[in-house]
């Protein structure tokens, strides 16, 4: 078992499946959430190493929960990774964000990408 | 008054001159017969009276009803006739007008020149004649009569009275005849010229009246402006699109018509444009007015000999067209979208499979994953291309001005077209000229995707040989895209379409190759949108070239750009 926590923030339930695979593939621990709310609560608990957030979550929007993770000094070492379908949208939050990917995703991509992403120990 | 008592209208021009000569005579010799007789009257009245004086009474009253006789008649009968009976009455009281001495030889021998020259004008010119011979034969007679010589010198003066007053007559009458037949002449030519006129009139009136009603009966809103850009014409169309009667259009100018409330600023300053340089403008411009979508095309209207009287302008009602183009686009986008999210699922779910990640997997299965993800990514591909499509249709797409370095962008497209190339048998060439700078400007993910458009597009016609990519500079201020391939090639007349969309050079080519024919159709409006330009050099048979010019851009320029605009 890794001590890296990998967020997954995302609606699409075999999106998120995927994605958790690929990240598990790439040494990560990973946890799912579906809902923008539900992702802010845990984000005052957690603190993980790599988060992925979709642009278009129920609830909150992606580009607020990332204004708000950069915000958060906490969270000042974790690596937010965009996922969004819209690549105007990906355009927009490129300053903010570590790293923007715009979907389609593949498995491969995100594990090899966010496998980088890990600090070296 | 006068001239009613005179005139007497009959269809011979000559005999209605005549016939008023008479009269003009008749009346004025009345009137001095009349006031000789009251002269008379009174000079008896008075005892003053000289011998012979009833004699000049009576013979007055004779001559006055001879000459009201003759009056009427003038008014019944021929003018010859009644002239002929005058001179006849005046001849024979000249005979009683004097003893017969004076008359033959003396002081009274000049009073039958009269009779002889109002013979030529009343009667023919010869008539002088006639009646020289009467007053000749008449002094002769006379003279005789008391045993006298007949005067010879009053005779030959006569005749020469009578030659005169022909010759004359003659001539007034000759310049009477031509002034008649020019003036006939003239009043054919105003007649057919009249009549000209009306035609030309009612055909000018039933032409206008046709165009006024084709002008009524068109759909689209149609105005024309003066050199004065005062608007001289407008249909009842217009009138509805721009939510005023016609009526109220015309004699107004071009400013008092866009003052409406229902355009913005904007809107008017391009009308006015447009107005400006009808040709610069363009024809089809959109503009919004209310709550329409309107397509305005102006055109400036030329005289005969080329010279410009003003300006045409038509509006045409397309607010349901862009409101279906917008549901289309919305539509499209919507199914691009929700398309793409499933799609990225089965590629996911076959590429974790392949992997082993839910256990080993055989060799067929792992061969069948693949065949998977190549399907899902080629749908993919196609809907991302719709994508693209719409957005570029709608302005949506931007293109995002970054420094690039071209060897970056080689070796991504290496990444997605060396396995595409190699399972075709081709040989995939990139090469960067030296005489390109390391970094330039530009967006390269959609140069990226205009090079995988135009490599993809190469592979699927190339059926041996080789695929070569080339980025060089071409001069100073552009840089070049190059894709050579050693293909089938593309026939003369399909390049003029196949940048179109939805299109490709044979119909079954779609379903050999795959695709929707978008390719280049996208590659196209990307380098439009990058301010660059894109041809085709090909033959059939002898591969394709497909060359993109690009305006270089380098970061410094921008940098400075962008701080001249802060500024």
């Amino acid at each position: 078992m890794s001590d890296h926590l990998a967020l997954i923030i995302e609606d699409d339930e075999d999106l998120s499946e995927i994605f958790g695979q690929a990240l598990t593939a790439a040494g990560f621990t990973i946890e799912i959430i579906r809902d923008g709310l539900l992702a802010q609560e845990r984000l005052k608990e957690i603190v993980p190493t790599v988060i992925t957030l979709d642009m278009h979550i129920p609830h909150i929007s992606g580009d607020i929960l990332l204004t708000q993770i950069r915000a958060d000094d906490r969270l000042a070492k974790t690596r937010v990774v965009v996922t969004t379908a819209d690549a105007q949208m990906g355009e927009a939050t490129r300053g903010h964000a570590d790293l923007v990917l715009i979907k389609p995703i593949t498995f491969s991509q995100l594990r090899d990408l966010t496998a980088r992403l890990k600090p070296q120990s | 008054m006068i001239d009613r008592l005179i005139s007497i209208s009959t269809t011979d021009p000559d005999d209605a001159r005549r016939k008023k000569l008479l009269n003009i005579l008749l009346l004025g010799l009345g009137v001095i017969t009349f006031i000789l007789i009251v002269v008379m009257i009174f000079s008896i009245l008075g005892q003053s009276a000289q011998e012979g004086a009833y004699l000049v009474v009576y013979g007055g009253i004779a001559l006055l009803l001879g000459m009201a006789v003759i009056f009427f008649l003038n008014r019944i009968l021929p003018g010859r006739i009644a002239a002929t009976l005058f001179l006849t009455l005046i001849t024979g009281i000249m005979i009683f007008s004097d003893s017969a001495h004076d008359v033959s030889n003396g002081r009274s021998l000049f009073i039958f020149t009269i009779p002889i020259i109002m013979a030529s004008v009343l009667l023919t010119p010869a008539s002088s004649f006639i009646f020289g011979i009467v007053s000749s034969a008449i002094i002769s007679v006379l003279a005789i009569s008391i045993k006298e010589e007949p005067n010879s010198p009053a005779i030959a003066g006569y005749f020469l009275v009578a030659l005169i007053a022909w010759l004359s007559s003659r001539n007034l009458e000759q310049a009477l005849l031509e002034l008649r037949s020019i003036n006939l002449n003239l009043d054919k030519v105003v007649e057919e010229k009249t009549k000209e006129l009306a035609t030309t009139l009612s055909r000018e009136l039933i032409l206008a009246g046709r165009n006024r009603a084709i002008l009524d009966s068109i759909a689209d809103g149609v105005i024309v402006f003066d050199e004065f850009n005062t608007a001289i014409l407008a249909n009842p169309a217009l009138g509805k699109l721009a939510d005023v009667p016609a009526q109220g259009i015309i004699n107004r100018t071009i400013t008092d018509f866009i003052q409406s409330d229902l355009l913005s600023p904007a809107t008017r300053g391009t009308l006015l444009g447009m107005l400006e340089n009808p040709q610069a403008a363009g024809s089809g411009i959109r503009i919004d007015w209310g709550n329409k979508t309107l397509s305005t095309s102006f055109a400036q209207v030329r005289d005969t000999e080329g010279k410009g009287i003003g300006t045409v302008a038509v509006f045409r009602d397309v607010t349901h067209e862009v409101e279906l183009e917008k549901m289309k686009n919305t539509f499209i986008g919507i199914v691009s979208h929700e398309l793409r999210t499933p799609l990225n699922a089965i590629l996911g779910y076959a590429e974790i499979l392949k992997e082993g990640v839910y256990g080993s997997v055989t060799e067929k299965q792992k061969n069948i994953s693949e065949r998977i993800m190549a399907n899902s990514s080629r749908l993919l591909h196609i809907v991302s291309d719709l994508l693209d499509e719409v957005q570029i249709e709608a302005g949506k797409l931007k293109i995002q001005m970054v420094s690039c370095n071209p060897v970056d962008l080689l070796d991504n497209l290496r990444s997605v077209m060396d396995k595409i190339t190699a399972d075709k048998g081709l040989e995939f060439i990139t090469e960067i000229d030296p005489s390109l700078p390391p970094v330039l400007m530009g967006d390269p993910q959609r140069l990226q995707q205009i090079m995988v458009n135009l490599s993809n597009n190469a592979v699927k016609f190339t059926d041996k040989g080789s695929i070569r990519v080339k980025l060089s500079r071409l001069d100073e201020q552009n840089w070049q895209i190059q894709t050579v391939d050693t293909g089938e090639g593309i026939p003369e007349e399909a390049k003029d379409y196949i940048f179109e969309s939805f299109r490709q050079v044979k119909a079954a080519a779609t379903r050999q190759h795959g695709g929707v024919g978008l390719g280049l159709s996208i590659v196209k409006q990307l380098v439009e949108l990058m301010k660059g330009k894109i041809t085709v050099d090909s033959k059939v048979g002898g591969g394709s070239i497909f060359t993109i010019t690009l305006p270089l851009i380098m970061p410094l320029e921008i940098e400075s750009i962008t701080e001249t605009e802060k500024e």
